[in-house]
């Protein structure tokens, strides 16, 4: 039972990192990021090739891990701000309909993805084993260190994220720029600058799942259609809220793990859709939304 | 400590600005000189407010051009502008809701310690004691106009009073040359319009900028005005003193209909 509840958890840090990746461009823009997934297959593509091409042989392990992931959040960041720009830069200064926004996002995923498989064909390939497959023994029970590691580098992500948005002056201008952009700018602050730092962190983000995505699923070009996962979190804790999808997102995973338990792996994916759309129709707002609302 | 006005010229020549076939602005012009307090009245619909978007950058003019301190700033990007030292407040007060008071003035003061991606990340000592200081001036504003003590209220709590000299301190922490208050004494019962006079007028002993403000309470207007422009239909109507400006006639007959 613990052991299941541990294993959703770390399942569900993962979803986590992808919907809050989903949420801070969701927060500032007011539109679903669907390119979100191509980046993360991208960004799982990349830490791959610095692996076969760069850091095997040389290191291994949980410093290969460390490498793999730098790596990726990096080539994460520099395609999210490349997006913006391609993408979003234009329509913004336009001032286009988000709808607008939202089809170029869905079209540059699916761009990125088709890319993808020119270069790499749509075969399977795997990152090495980076940690033991021994699993820790605490209380009688075992967690395997990759669940371990996947849940402790999550919090540690998001706890720097948490740390720019809320304590820095970038984050301040971040949060600002989402409430009311005009306003924003009449103070001075470089809106540009703003969106693309966002990118930039969201990309980050994605890069970093992006990698656990492909540890857990081995990688393929459709990887990044995991994004629903983050999506699905996104509704159920509050469209863009940060705290909402960590919340959300721990939610799905645990709820997953039991559903798998209860109903089989065949009708879970079934079930977590239904879950979402009762709440999309019952509580748009999410499960945080009563919290937020209370603290306005 | 009052400086040398030597900053904060604003001139504005021959503005114009049609939405569709609705001329909101035509063939405007008018001057501010470093420390003088220039009031803009008008009629309801006259093109005022439009007048401050064109000079912040909201929008471009069709034709004319605004100048601060000898730089031509036609054309700019809003946040450009403001960094040159124009800020402002507004009619219907727009304060950022999720913020608290504190970072409401604070994210105004954004500009002086230039924000960078990695630095923000890493929290280095020089640009944490940045942020320190810029939440130190922004307490510092926000005492002068009276809200000491309500740094971590949420802005909407406030009475309206108090937000309307929320968004004075934000305007003040960009530090501008010229500030532009877009009807600042809307919605102010008497006591707090005689406060406001007061809080201005020591505002700008203090600090020296320039005013320019939308006003329709003549009490405001006369009491603060060093100089006046009337507005009508988007044209010029009449400017001088303001003694001179409320006895002439045609602003008068302007203004009849109109309350105050």
């Amino acid at each position: 039972m613990l052991q299941n509840i541990f294993f959703g958890l770390s399942l569900g840090a993962v979803y986590s990192l992808v919907a809050v990746g989903f949420a801070l461009v969701f927060n500032i823009l007011k539109f679903s990021n669907f390119s979100h997934g191509g980046v993360m297959s991208f960004t799982a593509y990349a830490g791959y090739l610095a692996y076969i091409w760069i850091f095997d042989g040389r290191i291994s392990g949980s410093v290969m891990f460390l490498a793999v992931v730098l790596t990726a959040a990096v080539a994460g960041a520099i395609t999210a701000v490349g997006i913006e720009r391609v993408g979003f830069r234009r329509l913004r200064r336009n001032q286009a309909p988000v709808i607008y926004y939202f089809i170029s996002s869905i079209t540059l995923g699916i761009l990125l993805e088709n890319i993808i498989t020119i270069f790499a064909s749509s075969n399977f390939y795997s990152y090495p084993v980076f940690f033991s497959s021994k699993n820790i023994e605490i209380l009688g029970m075992s967690f395997s260190v990759a669940d371990f590691v996947t849940l402790l580098f999550s919090a540690a992500a998001l706890a720097i994220l948490l740390f720019v948005l809320y304590r820095t002056k970038l984050g301040l201008a971040v949060r600002t720029v989402s409430f009311d952009v005009n306003t924003a700018s009449l103070m001075g602050i470089d809106a540009d600058r703003v969106v693309m730092a966002t990118f930039a962190m969201s990309g980050a983000l994605g890069g970093i799942s992006g990698v656990f995505l492909g540890m857990n699923y081995s990688l393929y070009p459709q990887l990044g259609q995991l994004v629903v996962k983050g999506f699905i979190a996104s509704v159920i804790g509050g469209l863009g809220n940060i705290t909402g999808a960590v919340i959300g997102a721990l939610l799905l995973g645990i709820v997953e793990v039991a559903l798998i338990g209860m109903v089989g792996s065949g009708w879970m994916p079934a079930c977590v859709f239904v879950i979402m759309l009762v709440f999309l129709l019952v509580r748009p707002r999410g499960i945080a939304g009563v919290i937020v609302q209370e603290k306005a | 400590m009052t400086t040398s006005s030597t900053r904060g010229l604003l001139q504005a020549t021959g503005l114009c600005l049609a939405f569709g076939g609705v001329k909101a602005v035509e063939d405007f012009s008018f001057d501010a000189k470093p420390g003088e307090i220039v009031g803009i009245i008008g009629p309801n619909g006259a093109g005022k407010t439009t007048v401050f978007n064109l000079i912040t950058g909201v929008y471009a003019p069709d034709k004319g051009s605004v100048v601060l301190d000898g730089i031509e700033l036609t054309g700019w990007r809003q946040d450009a502008i403001a960094r040159q030292g124009i800020g402002r407040t507004f009619q219907n007060i727009r304060l950022f809701k999720g913020l608290n008071v504190l970072e409401n003035v604070m994210t105004a003061s954004d500009p002086y310690a230039p924000y960078n991606f990695f630095s923000a990340i890493l929290a280095l000592p020089a640009k944490r004691a940045a942020d320190r200081q810029a939440a130190q001036k922004a307490r510092e504003y926000l005492d002068l106009v009276g809200l000491a003590g309500m740094e971590d209220a949420r802005p909407e709590s406030l009475p309206y009073g108090l937000q309307r000299k929320l968004e004075l301190a934000r305007a003040l922490a960009i530090q501008p040359k010229v500030i532009l208050l877009d009807e600042p004494a809307a919605g102010l019962n008497p006591s707090e319009v005689r406060e406001f006079i007061d809080l201005v007028r020591r505002l700008h002993e203090r600090f020296n900028f320039t005013i320019v403000f939308i006003e329709h309470r003549m009490e405001v207007v006369m009491n603060l005005s060093h100089k006046l422009f009337v507005l009508s239909f988007g044209k010029l109507l009449a400017s001088g003193e303001p003694e001179a400006v409320r006895r002439n006639p045609e602003v008068i007959e302007a203004y009849i209909g109109e309350e105050e």
